[in-house]
């Protein structure tokens, strides 16, 4: 019985670390945000990219790291502010630092790859799963966030 | 200083292929003006910049010698020579810049084009020239790739975005041997007068003048260059061979020139043009000139300089220093403007200018002149203060010993250059010099002409307007 109760405990347990782990991986863990945004990138004007990380970053300024959950979708001639050797790689680490989360599009990555030759080397703090668009649908509808399209 | 030299270049392979590096983005005039920020540039950045100016001397003639009381060229206002007081648009550029298919951002590509009017439109036809047409690849990690016409690595001076440029006019070095002029003949032959004097035959030949648009610091060719990163320093190397040509020309011989630079700097803050860092630099350059005409052949050019620059807080500094070797630029017989006809008796222009008088009318033409085998140095100092981001105050002090090497030949200009730069903004600016200028033949009594001559050298007042866009 006591061998019994053991076993069911460590799976328990188990289920419980894996669904935190994978809950960790596909939503902002900040259980006090005050609020959630979308920051939507999908221009070829290098200004927007300056752009969406400024206002994320006036964003954690407003309302702190733990107040906002903020997640930056990039899909289109976006996804290039997710590239590995973009130049704003830096403030994208600094970000993420604080809890941002970025996301990419795949379809636009194979796109790019069919064009390119190569798939691009993203930047590792970014998720690159489905559509970008069916993402901010999914953030705004069901998740409750506001998008916002600097 | 060969020796040297040699040391410099074996430090670019060293600091090129052993140091443990770090590719770094746009942050010195190698990577600002030959790469775009990764990822980030768009397929066509229009931008550029205009220099309205005026300029000012008082207009002292020509004090001795056969163009006696003719307009002096250096109180003469550039480009055209002649006035000595005037507005003038000096530049106005636009380019184009940025990467051709933006999701592939190795390759970039820069296009410049001048429709201001200097020594680049002005010369060879047309009134807008080309200045800038060049590819960057990005593939090699440590060894970029530009090819076609751009800036070459070299003098600070020349290399520098010149809407960046703290004064208004170059020192007399940098004008005088880095700002190339391009001859077919080297000034020194029967260059005298085409009109017919009483009872005398006309003169064949024209003044030799140059063949086309200055070099503007610029070359067609092939250029190798990075920047690497180590801590708070940044090591930046160039090899590029061109043409030697300048812009707006092709080869006109199989001699190629050869650039080597060299630079790290301590950075303390910012990016871009006018970031904050200590810099060492050093350069050299090497090559052939061919003439065609009088004193038709081919002639080594060396130049080589080193220098450091510093820029902190409030305070900004500057020195470099240029030796040359071949191919001096030796203005023009008796300080004339190139084509004046001189005015003294007859058979007597030839002993001071060593032309030949063909005609026997006395009369000989004012020309270019080049000293294939000449020597020659120069170095700058220069400190600016900027109390807040509207005001900054500059002052230059430049030396160019020209002809170092024949002592009747030398001269030495020396210029104190005092400056202020009020910002309307970061894009926008109005500079005010004024040029103290001191010129004189060192070797020559002050009785010479020569000396009499320069005497009357004067000093300049210049205003200029600057809109970056």
């Amino acid at each position: 019985m006591f061998k019994h109760i053991t076993k069911w405990s460590i799976l328990l347990a188990t289920l419980v670390l894996i669904t935190g782990g994978v809950q960790s991986v596909f939503a902002a863990d900040k259980p006090f945000a005050e609020k959630k945004i979308v920051l939507q990138i999908s221009d070829p004007d290098p200004f927007k990219q300056t752009l969406v990380l400024n206002v994320a970053n006036n964003l954690i300024k407003e309302y702190g790291t733990d107040g906002v959950e903020i997640e930056i979708v990039a899909f289109g001639p976006g996804l290039r502010l997710l590239f590995a050797d973009n130049a704003n790689k830096g403030r994208i680490q600094g970000l993420d630092a604080n809890g941002v989360e970025f996301r990419g599009c795949s379809n636009t990555q194979k796109n790019m790859a069919k064009k390119l030759g190569y798939v691009p080397k993203m930047n590792p703090v970014a998720l690159v799963e489905g559509p970008g668009v069916v993402r901010i649908v999914k953030l705004v509808t069901e998740d409750g966030y506001t998008l916002v399209k600097p | 200083m060969k020796q040297a030299l040699r040391k410099v270049a074996l430090a670019v392979v060293c600091v090129g292929g052993v140091a443990v590096t770090i590719p770094v983005k746009a942050a010195n005039w190698l990577m600002l003006q030959g790469t775009e920020p990764a990822s980030t540039a768009g397929r066509a950045k229009v931008w550029g910049f205009i220099q309205p100016e005026y300029q000012q001397t008082r207009g002292s003639e020509i004090d001795a010698g056969p163009w006696v009381g003719q307009r002096a060229v250096f109180n003469s206002m550039r480009p055209d020579l002649k006035a000595d007081k005037g507005f003038n648009t000096i530049r106005a550029r636009v380019g184009v810049r940025g990467v051709g298919m933006p999701i592939d951002p190795k390759v970039n590509y820069f296009f410049l084009a001048e429709f201001g009017n200097n020594g680049i439109t002005q010369q060879g036809g047309g009134s807008v020239k080309v200045t800038d047409a060049s590819v960057t690849l990005n593939h090699i990690p440590g060894a970029r790739i530009r090819v076609g016409t751009f800036k070459t690595p070299g003098s600070e001076e020349g290399l520098q975005a010149i809407h960046v440029f703290d004064y208004i006019n170059f020192t007399g070095a940098t004008n005088g041997l880095l700002l190339e002029r391009f001859f077919n003949g080297n000034g020194s032959g029967t260059f005298v007068s085409p009109v017919a004097g009483p009872g005398t035959a006309a003169d064949s030949g024209d003044a030799n003048r140059p063949n086309g648009p200055v070099s503007a610091f610029r070359d067609t060719g092939i250029q190798v260059f990075d920047t690497f990163k180590q801590g708070s320093w940044e090591h930046a190397y160039a090899i590029m061979i061109g043409n030697g040509n300048g812009i707006a020309r092709g080869e006109n011989d199989d001699n190629k020139e050869t650039y080597l630079y060299w630079s790290s700097e301590r950075v303390y803050a910012g990016s871009g043009p006018r970031r904050q860092g200590w810099k060492m630099f050093a350069w050299k350059q090497s090559g052939k000139r061919t003439l065609t005409t009088e004193g038709a052949g081919e002639y080594d050019r060396d130049r080589a300089g080193l220098g450091t620059t510093y820029k902190k807080g409030k305070h900004r500094a500057a020195f470099e220093y240029i030796t040359a070797d071949g191919m001096i630029f030796n203005g023009t017989d008796g300080g004339a403007i190139a084509g004046s006809t001189s005015n003294l008796p007859a058979g007597a222009a030839g002993k001071f200018t060593g032309n030949t008088d063909v005609g026997g009318d006395g009369q000989v033409t004012a020309s270019f002149n080049m000293e294939t085998e000449g020597e020659a140095d120069g170095y700058y100092l220069h400190y600016g203060f900027a109390p807040n981001p509207r005001w900054e105050f500059d002052v230059r002090y430049d030396v160019y010993n020209r002809m170092t090497d024949v002592s009747a030949k030398e001269r030495q200009f020396k210029t104190w250059t005092l400056g202020t730069q009020y910002f309307f903004n970061r894009k926008s600016r109005v500079i005010v010099n004024y040029e103290i200028r001191d010129a004189k033949a060192p070797n020559l009594p002050a009785s010479d002409n020569a000396n009499k001559i320069l005497n009357g050298v004067d000093n300049r007042f210049s205003a200029q307007l600057l809109i970056i866009f």
